[in-house]
């Protein structure tokens, strides 16, 4: 379960102060799958970085998986992301010295013992097989993608949170991750993912959308944006 | 994956911003040892030398007012000429010059002189040194530039000194000291002229030394008690100068080394410091994502202080190696007496071995603590 209370989160710049979120109040059920839309700039990013624990905001309480977020001193909201929490971003943000293997172990929960099966099993469903001692510089763009939804799901997560992951990707390779994510949905996480395209709608248990870091209208169901 | 591995990785993976960072400390720690060996070398070999040289002397009648020796440059009293030979002839004495000279203030053509007899050398048997004086022969003479100059005398000239003919070998140049206002003579010639035939006013030796006492406690000591057994007559002046020259060039070497490493430390700390800038600049975007993974700020900070650890452990290792090359090698063009004594020092490996990583530690932890302290949600957001 996700409750953000009147959450708000300025920022101040040489040009005055933004207001990346305005006083955004918002529920959302564990085992969702739940897309932001919005303009660049809305505060898409930022209220899914408030979500993950790595960014607190100016005012406003984010409770996520019954915890306090911000109540939490930073080495707890450390251990909370490394395991209810992941990320996938549309730059991928892997590792470039690191093969793909060691890119989705450094998600894993490294005193797992069945960590490095879960980790083959991972990649082996996103169809990586053949890539494992590759770098990501010898990856196309879905295959880094792809690696990086594999780290995010290493740690078995309660939350994942993405932003843009399809952004750079052609249809295949998005629909991949989509069902990915569907599927983690499925399995009873929670998904919250920022998109711009509606390929991701049908999916979607509600849309979101934000406007200069307010929401804009009540949440919608999937398919009804 | 632990840090350790990740960092082993990484440094495969930017090997040119790593091996820039090692060449900065490898050359620290190389100047160091090299520099820290040779000062030690030089300490030694100076030391060895001026045991091994033993002392240069001037020995002198016992009866010289010393306040006009040090005044007139000689001693206004003579001794006889075979005290040479006696000194020569000593057992139990080592030298490699001896000379002995009459010298007086002489007026000749209205001017003052310093008329300077010479005494062909005596070298020890066996031996051929090259001589503390250009040596003169009879009959002949060789003319300071001040005189030469005041009497327009040339090579070639015929002159007379007090009745005594002479020719003039060589005219010498200015030496802006008292050598401009002397003739030099052959010591028999001088002894005519001044009517002292048989008197020198003093032998000088170079670098004598009592055999079997160059490790006495009070070397010195030793030689002056023997050349009073051998020159009742006689004392002794010690010439400090060359020692002291050869000490002072180790102590301009020593300070050199001073002025120079702590200036290389500096060039060192700022460029290996520059390069961990560059280095955590360009991993903005894993430091971001390692904080999303959950790692904290102590992993992260483990990541690029452990590099800046093994780049100075390494450093240590081939500074040491390449210091210590170097070392040995010009060692024996520089310290030829003492040249097998250097040898590799432990105590220089130990000190670089904690010293280099602790210095690329040092020069890390500004750029580790701009990367650590930034925020990794903006680090995300700018992608």
């Amino acid at each position: 379960m996700i409750e953000l209370a009147d959450v708000s989160k300025h920022y101040r710049t040489a040009r005055g102060r933004v207001r990346a979120l305005d006083g955004v109040s918002l529920s959302l059920p564990a085992g969702s799958f739940t897309v932001l839309r919005g303009a660049s700039g809305s505060g898409k990013t930022t209220l899914l970085l408030v979500l993950g624990g790595m960014l607190q905001p100016t005012s406003g309480r984010a409770e996520v998986l019954a915890r306090d977020l911000y109540a939490l001193d930073g080495r707890s909201r450390a251990r909370f992301r490394a395991e209810e929490v992941g990320f996938v971003f549309q730059m991928y943000h892997l590792v470039p010295y690191l093969d793909v293997l060691a890119n989705v172990r450094l998600g894993a929960r490294q005193q797992e013992p069945q960590a490095a099966a879960h980790t083959r099993e991972l990649l082996e469903q996103l169809g990586m097989t053949e890539r494992l001692h590759h770098r990501p510089s010898e990856l196309s763009a879905g295959e880094k993608q792809r690696v990086a939804m594999a780290r995010a799901l290493a740690s078995r997560p309660s939350l994942i949170l993405a932003d843009e992951p399809t952004g750079n990707l052609d249809e295949e390779n998005t629909r991949r991750i989509v069902d990915q994510l569907a599927a983690f949905r499925d399995d009873g996480g929670t998904v919250v993912m920022v998109m711009h395209d509606d390929c991701a709608d049908t999916y979607a248990d509600r849309i979101v959308h934000l406007e200069a870091g307010k929401l804009a209208g009540a949440p919608s169901s999937g398919g009804e944006s | 994956m632990n840090v350790c591995g990740l960092i082993v990785r990484e440094i495969g993976h930017r090997w040119l911003n790593f091996g820039l960072g090692l060449v900065a400390i490898v050359t620290a720690v190389t100047l160091y040892v090299a520099f820290s060996t040779a000062d030690e070398g030089a300490a030694r070999e100076t030391r060895r030398l001026m045991r091994d040289m033993g002392f240069n002397l001037r020995i002198i009648p016992r009866e010289t007012d010393m306040v006009r020796f040090w005044s007139s440059g000689y001693a206004d009293h003579t001794m006889p000429e075979e005290d040479v030979q006696r000194l020569a002839a000593q057992e139990g004495l080592s030298y490699a010059h001896l000379s002995a000279t009459l010298q007086r203030r002489f007026a000749w053509q209205g001017r003052e002189i310093v008329l300077t007899g010479i005494q062909p050398e005596v070298a020890p048997p066996g031996t051929a040194k090259t001589p503390m004086y250009t040596p003169v022969e009879p009959g002949h003479a060789l003319v300071g530039a001040a005189v030469a100059a005041e009497l327009e005398l040339e090579q070639g000239d015929e002159i007379q000194l007090d009745g005594v003919p002479l020719t003039v070998e060589r005219c010498l140049v200015d030496s802006g000291s008292l050598d401009d206002i002397r003739v030099y003579v052959h010591l028999r010639d001088a002894q005519r002229i001044l009517g002292l035939e048989g008197r020198i006013n003093e032998i000088r030796a170079l670098q004598c030394l009592c055999i079997g006492q160059e490790s006495a406690q009070d070397p010195l000591s030793e030689l002056q008690a023997q050349l009073a057994q051998v020159l009742p007559q006689a004392k002794v002046v010690r010439m400090q100068a060359i020692a002291d020259a050869r000490e002072q060039q180790r102590v301009l070497m020593h300070r050199l080394s001073a002025f120079v490493l702590p200036l290389v430390v500096v060039v060192c700390l700022v460029w290996i410091g520059v390069l961990a800038l560059l280095n955590v600049r360009e991993r903005a975007g894993e430091i971001g994502i390692l904080r999303a993974l959950g790692h904290g700020a102590a992993y992260i900070t483990a990541l690029f202080l452990g590099r800046a650890v093994l780049m100075g452990v390494v450093g240590a290792v081939a500074g040491f190696g390449l210091g210590t090359a170097l070392a040995l090698w010009t060692g024996p063009r520089i310290f030829t007496v003492t040249a097998a004594a250097l040898e590799p020092s432990a105590g220089l490996l130990l000190v670089a071995l904690w010293a280099a990583p602790l210095f690329c530690a040092v020069a890390a932890l500004v750029p580790t603590a701009w990367g650590v302290t930034r925020d990794p949600a903006q680090i995300l957001r700018e992608g």
